[in-house]
């Protein structure tokens, strides 16, 4: 019995003299967030490296006698000759339901001041994407809650949708839209006790923007209770151009935590411009070639990477997805530049705001012309697609024919009867912002502009119109709506009843 | 920029002709210093300072420095020495420094690999 003592203890003294080995380098040089060390013949590609004050860095290159570290927080203290080492591990943040609710930074860091979050599984910020096995088509639908957008260019879960646009056109509205409507979606599945039920949870990832607007963004959150369901990772303009540069791979990994669990999340990239423009600050400082617009080469599979995680997973891999909306400033309203043909190459399909369009006051400012969705008319809800089918194409006419009206006067009657109709359904698509739609009042709305309810209405009060449906849809013909709901088809027999609804709403309306 | 380039370009080929068997060879290295004062090249003090570099780089790697809390015994010493040439070969230069602040233990580093078993480290990594 003793010896077996004896040989424990001499395991524990082992234990305890067992000294630490680590990789380690000599700062050279820092400066601009980037610290050159000597060194670290050890050390992997986007390994974290620790500085002295326990700041951490990223090594992105590695040549032949020396690292290039990105640095990560406050880096102010770190001197040429400290010391570095590797830690042997990937860059990686808490993910989890933990973070609902939480705004966070691009390490995964509470920056609300609401506490620290209490989540002990963590993923690396860097992942390889889903693979093809692994998916499955993209078949349910993400409800914007914006007509114009569930109506004409509808999205699926796991599918890519970018928002692009000039600035002040409207693209964060419309991605904080989705996230509102979401959560309304949430609340109402989770009050009808419905098992089958799945919640989409939001997660937006603000990219060096201004303090200020993120801060309102989490405001109108906040003031539509929408953040309980909702992640905010945010690298603002003031945080150094790493953490712009990974804040959307942590929302990325922080959104796979939900598609890998059997979960559904949306991911709101805004915006990947910015992102880009720290991806390149970066490269020129650790010295990478420059090539179109300054760009690093790789500035294509930067993009392409991070927005390939987005995927709805088969039923073996959980059934989980991720969709993501990413947004991308155009200038001067040029889609050609490299990051947007890039990111629209990605992407399935586009949602082009229009500045012209935004201040003819018709907002959203979607243009139907150049806004497409690859994958998502697949997961439109059938009602939808019923009511809504011919009016991405009535619409197109409209804009065609509402130039070539403006050269003469003299129009045949059918003419005529398609450029009143176009002026309605624009004036149709006009929504309030923070007000999305369900689903069942689009197609009510939708199907009283199809069959033709909305014609002998003047234009100019088309909005009071829908609005005094609205309510009384859902104030007297709530079970209709329920039905609408449930049924997902408008068929023949409730076709005839939302026809006698709307007959009564017109006899009423004035 | 361009003349940079091309100085890092020549000291890393002269670097490379200094090694016999995979080893920097100091009589190679002061033969190519020789040459090289003696031609005067053009962007001769870039090649200089990149080979000095080079070359301070290389002995690094080859060199150990064993720091210890209080003076070690020479067999202790011996030992050490020993263990660490069977395990990294026998090109290697040594250091010896005291330093107190590592409270007790050693810490040895080959190149840029460090084996720390201070309690200094030790205390380091208890949690807060």
């Amino acid at each position: 019995m003793s010896t077996l003592v004896e040989e424990i203890n001499a395991q524990i003294k082992g234990l305890q003299s067992s000294a630490a080995h680590t990789n380690t380098g000599t700062v050279r040089e820092v400066g601009d967030g980037i610290a050159r060390v000597e060194g670290l013949s050890n050390v992997m590609l986007n390994e974290m490296v620790e500085f002295p004050g326990g700041v951490f860095g990223l090594a992105l290159n590695l040549e032949e006698n020396e690292v290039g570290v990105v640095l990560l927080g406050a880096y102010g203290d770190i001197k040429e000759g400290d010391e570095a080492k590797t830690t042997g591990k990937l860059l990686s943040l808490p993910v989890g339901k933990a973070l609902l609710g939480r705004v966070v930074n691009t390490l995964g860091h509470p920056i609300d001041g609401k506490g620290p979050i209490d989540s002990s599984t963590y993923y690396p910020l860097e992942k390889i994407a889903p693979g093809i096995i692994k998916r499955r088509p993209v078949t349910q639908p993400v409800q914007t809650g914006i007509m114009a957008i569930d109506a004409m260019i509808p999205i699926g879960r796991g599918q890519r949708e970018l928002i692009i646009g000039d600035r002040a056109t409207g693209k964060t509205t419309v991605a904080i839209d989705s996230i509102i409507s979401q959560a309304k979606l949430n609340r109402q599945g989770e009050a009808s006790g419905d098992s089958d039920f799945r919640p989409l949870y939001s997660i937006y990832v603000a990219i060096g923007q201004k303090n200020a607007n993120v801060a309102r963004v989490i405001s109108t959150l906040e003031k539509e209770g929408a953040m309980p369901y909702t992640i905010v990772v945010s690298a603002s303009a003031s945080d150094d151009a790493a953490s712009q540069y990974l804040a959307p791979f942590a929302g990325a990994a922080i959104g796979e935590w939900f598609m890998d669990n059997g979960m559904d999340a949306l991911i709101v990239f805004d915006d990947l411009s910015k992102q880009a423009v720290a991806y390149r600050q970066i490269s020129l400082l650790l010295k990478r070639p420059s090539g179109r617009e300054a760009y690093p080469g790789d500035v294509f599979y930067l993009h392409s990477r991070l927005l390939e995680r987005s995927a709805r997973l088969s039923e073996e891999a959980g059934g989980g997805s991720l969709t993501a909306l990413p947004i991308i400033e155009t200038q001067s309203g040029d889609v050609s530049a490299y990051i947007p043909t890039n990111v629209i190459s990605i992407t399935d399909g586009q949602i082009y705001l229009e500045g012209d369009l935004f201040y003819q006051g018709i907002r959203p400012a979607i243009n139907v012309g150049l806004s497409v969705s690859r994958v998502g008319s697949a997961a439109q809800v059938k009602a939808m697609k019923q009511v809504a089918g011919k009016i991405k194409g009535e619409l197109a006419q409209f804009r065609e024919m509402a130039a070539f009206a403006q050269f003469g006067s003299d129009l045949d009657d059918k003419t005529k009867g398609l450029l009143e109709r176009g002026q309605r359904i624009v004036e149709l698509f006009k929504q309030q912002q923070y007000q999305p739609y369900s689903v069942d009042m689009m197609v009510v709305m939708l199907y009283a502009m199809q069959q033709g309810y909305m014609d002998k209405i003047k234009v100019e009060k088309i909005k009071d119109f829908q609005s005094k449906m609205q309510e009384f849809f859902e104030t007297r013909k709530a079970e209709l709506l329920d039905k609408v709901r449930i049924k997902k088809a408008v068929k023949e027999e409730l076709g005839i009843e939302l026809k006698t609804a709307l007959d009564e709403f017109t006899q009423f309306y004035k | 920029m361009n003349s940079n380039r091309e100085a890092k370009k020549s000291a890393r080929s002269l670097f490379r002709a200094c090694f016999t068997d995979g080893v920097l060879d100091p009589g190679r290295v002061r033969a190519v210093i020789g040459a090289l004062a003696e031609r005067r090249p053009r962007g001769c003090l870039a090649i200089f300072q990149q080979l000095s570099r080079l070359v301070r780089l290389e002995l690094a790697r080859r060199h150990v420095v064993i720091e210890s809390a209080t003076s070690l015994g020479e067999s202790d010493l011996g030992d050490l020495r020993a263990d660490i040439i069977r395990a990294h070969g026998n090109d290697l230069t040594f250091d010896v420094v005291i330093q107190p602040d590592l409270i007790g233990g050693l810490r040895v580093r080959v190149g840029s690999d460090v084996w720390d078993g201070s309690v200094r480290a030790r205390i380091e990594k208890l949690p807060v």
